[in-house]
């Protein structure tokens, strides 16, 4: 188990917060840019940042940030590889200090090259290569250390949609059978659903929320928290002199069922991806976006009727 | 009338013998909002320069509003680019910005900058330098730029929402939406990444090294894709392929239903939640068959990993030689 206490993410005056990281487990840190999440990969792995705070691994505390690399391996949104030095030997590079034989290492090169698609490219120089095959180059490289920890900040941002798609699922593939505690960033609420086993919620410097994915989403505590893991804007809908918020996916077209309460919707208009629509329009003085299954064949300027669950409902 | 023409387009760089664009025709309405969809190395940012003039295509014809461009410079076809990084000249306030390259001067265009500034939203920072807004803001001020000049008859869209964090790639979306809208301006977007070119556009050209596989509207793409390419590039996850009485048969995840009385048996390898309708939890569940991995989408509190069931096709599309040939 990783713990930290007293983190503090900025260097500036903000409340300290603990945390702790199961092993075994894929934890995604979701936040917008600046909430924080370089600098907590940054603090862990040792490397100089203007975080601080106490970190013990199963109850022993951290060495030195110097002496801390062989805990925590790091894989950045950059494609960071060693220019002058061939695939294979990339990968290999952190094994030297582990005393492995010859062999014993390229076999573990082989391996994690042939787990990541790499291995026809093992003789080639990273600047000859993709971006994706860069980053499945770092990846592995990061994976060979073999470390505790595994820091991946961002490391599909740069990449091609479908590309990051299948790195994803791969990814998920590879990591959930290992003992090693990993710790993936990003801004994008998607990698939270594909990847997240448990979720860390950041925000300007302080943590939000964290708990396993389902929980999280069923259970938010704050409409922060609530709105960091929705794809579009929540909607408010006032009633009794308080506001309520709902997600978008949770309002619906249908006619009214169990509890509930429908009201009218001024279409502004939408936008479909051919397995969703996006509503936008107009529902009592607030901007809502209504996340409907498939195409919607209605039109702009127009009203509907619409309806939501009360049990969806969330007020904080 | 066609605004824009790409006729028989063919482009191969200097010293290179297999060109990257071949016998390509596409053309895009007066008014319309056209994306260009495609993996990095389909030639989409080639055909992009060509559009501007930066490349001349070494064989075929461009012409805009019927007149012929292939032989003018980016200067004299009046396009304007709006990059994955914006423009702007940092010593200039947001409104020099966009009325810089404007040579004529009429109450008329004063007017329309105005409008263009108001409906973009950016009458609370026009004052502003460069250097004080956020990239969000600064792309805003790129597309005023190029909507304000009325010499511009075309703006070329390179990955615009790329760079930008996704809470506000939703809300620039609108605004460039709703802009092209109001202005009817003839906007072609540059993009890999699926959700902005069918969320932004009213039609779509999927294309690849081969060339454009389709373009259609935005559903049409997605519930028609006319070649398996498209259904698989498409949709996150792509298209399901399966073989059935010597045919390929496409299915989309959600186009299907899990413990049906028959159909393909599968195992189920992983279920990942995405959220809840009407109470009820819903994920995409990745499942294992004899065609390979498929992928189911739709309610999954019936759902548990390591067990077998039989996964029925409600609507799927029949292929042949990769091309769509009907209904299922």
């Amino acid at each position: 188990m990783l713990q930290l206490t007293n983190v503090r993410l900025f260097n500036r005056a903000l409340p300290t917060f603990e945390h702790s990281f199961a092993p075994g487990r894929i934890h995604v840190v979701l936040g917008t840019n600046q909430a924080g999440k370089t600098n907590l990969c940054r603090l862990i792995a040792g490397l100089p940042c203007s975080a601080s705070g106490d970190i013990t691994f199963d109850g022993t505390p951290l060495p030195a940030p110097r002496a801390r690399r062989g805990t925590a391996a790091m894989v950045y949104q950059a494609f960071v590889n060693y220019p002058n030095l061939t695939v294979a030997q990339n990968i290999a590079s952190p094994l030297r200090a582990q005393k492995l034989s010859t062999a014993q290492a390229e076999a573990r090169v082989a391996n994690l090259a042939a787990t990541l698609h790499i291995d026809d490219l093992l003789d080639r120089l990273p600047h000859e290569l993709s971006g994706g095959q860069q980053q499945r180059v770092a990846i592995a490289r990061a994976l060979a250390k073999r470390a505790r920890v595994l820091l991946l900040d961002e490391p599909l941002v740069n990449l091609d949609f479908k590309l990051r798609e299948a790195l994803q699922r791969e990814l998920r593939a590879l990591l959930e059978d290992q003992a090693t505690t990993v710790i993936y960033t990003s801004t994008d609420t998607r990698d939270a659903f594909s990847l997240a086993d448990e979720l860390l919620l950041l925000q300007d410097g302080t943590k939000l929320q964290s708990g396993a994915l389902e929980d999280v989403y069923a259970k938010p505590q704050s409409s922060a928290a609530m709105a960091l893991l929705s794809d579009a804007p929540l909607n408010v809908l006032e009633r009794d002199g308080s506001k309520h918020f709902i997600r978008p996916e949770h309002v619906y077209l249908r006619p009214p069922t169990a509890p509930q309460i429908s009201f009218d919707m001024f279409v502004r208009n939408y936008v479909t991806n051919g397995n969703t629509t996006y509503i936008q329009g107009e529902v009592e003085n607030h901007t809502w976006v209504m996340r409907h299954p498939g195409v919607w064949s209605g039109s702009d300027n127009s009203n509907v009727k619409v309806s939501v669950d009360t049990q969806d409902l969330r007020r904080f | 009338m066609a605004s824009i023409e790409l006729k028989d387009i063919s482009f191969c760089y200097p010293g290179s013998a297999t060109p990257v664009i071949e016998a390509l025709d596409l053309e895009v309405e007066r008014g319309e909002a056209h994306a260009l969809l495609g993996a990095s190395g389909s030639g989409k940012t080639t055909l992009l320069s060509l559009l501007s003039g930066l490349l001349r295509p070494t064989g075929g014809a461009i012409v805009f509003d019927g007149n012929e461009v292939t032989d003018l410079s980016p200067r004299e076809r009046h396009v304007a680019q709006v990059f994955q990084f914006p423009v702007l000249y940092e010593r200039m306030s947001v409104i020099e910005n966009i009325t810089f390259a404007i040579r004529e001067q009429s109450a008329q265009i004063d007017a329309r900058v105005q409008h263009i500034v108001e409906a973009l939203g950016l009458g609370k920072i026009s004052a502003l330098r460069p250097g004080q807004l956020s990239l969000y803001q600064k792309q805003i001020c790129a597309v005023a730029k190029a909507l304000a000049n009325p010499e511009v008859s075309l703006i070329l869209l390179d990955e615009p929402l790329t760079s930008v964090e996704p809470a506000a790639k939703a809300r620039l979306r609108e605004v460039l939406t709703a802009a092209q809208n109001e202005f009817a301006t003839t906007m072609i977007y540059v993009t890999h990444d699926q959700t902005e070119a069918l969320t932004f556009a009213q039609r779509v050209s999927v294309i690849t090294e081969q060339g454009i596989l389709q373009t259609a509207p935005p559903d049409e793409i997605y519930n028609q894709p006319a070649h398996e390419y498209v259904g698989y590039f498409v949709g996150s996850p792509g298209m399901n392929f399966v073989t059935r009485e010597g045919e390929r048969v496409g299915f989309r995840p959600e186009w299907c239903h899990l413990h049906a009385t028959s159909g393909i048996a599968v195992e189920v390898t992983t279920c990942r939640f995405e959220g809840t309708r009407a109470g009820r939890a819903h994920g995409l569940v990745e499942l294992s068959s004899a065609s390979g991995p498929l992928f189911y989408r739709g309610p999954i509190d019936a759902v548990k990993t390591g067990t077998q069931t039989r996964l029925g096709i409600d609507r799927g599309l029949r292929y042949r030689d990769a091309r769509m040939v009907g209904v299922l």
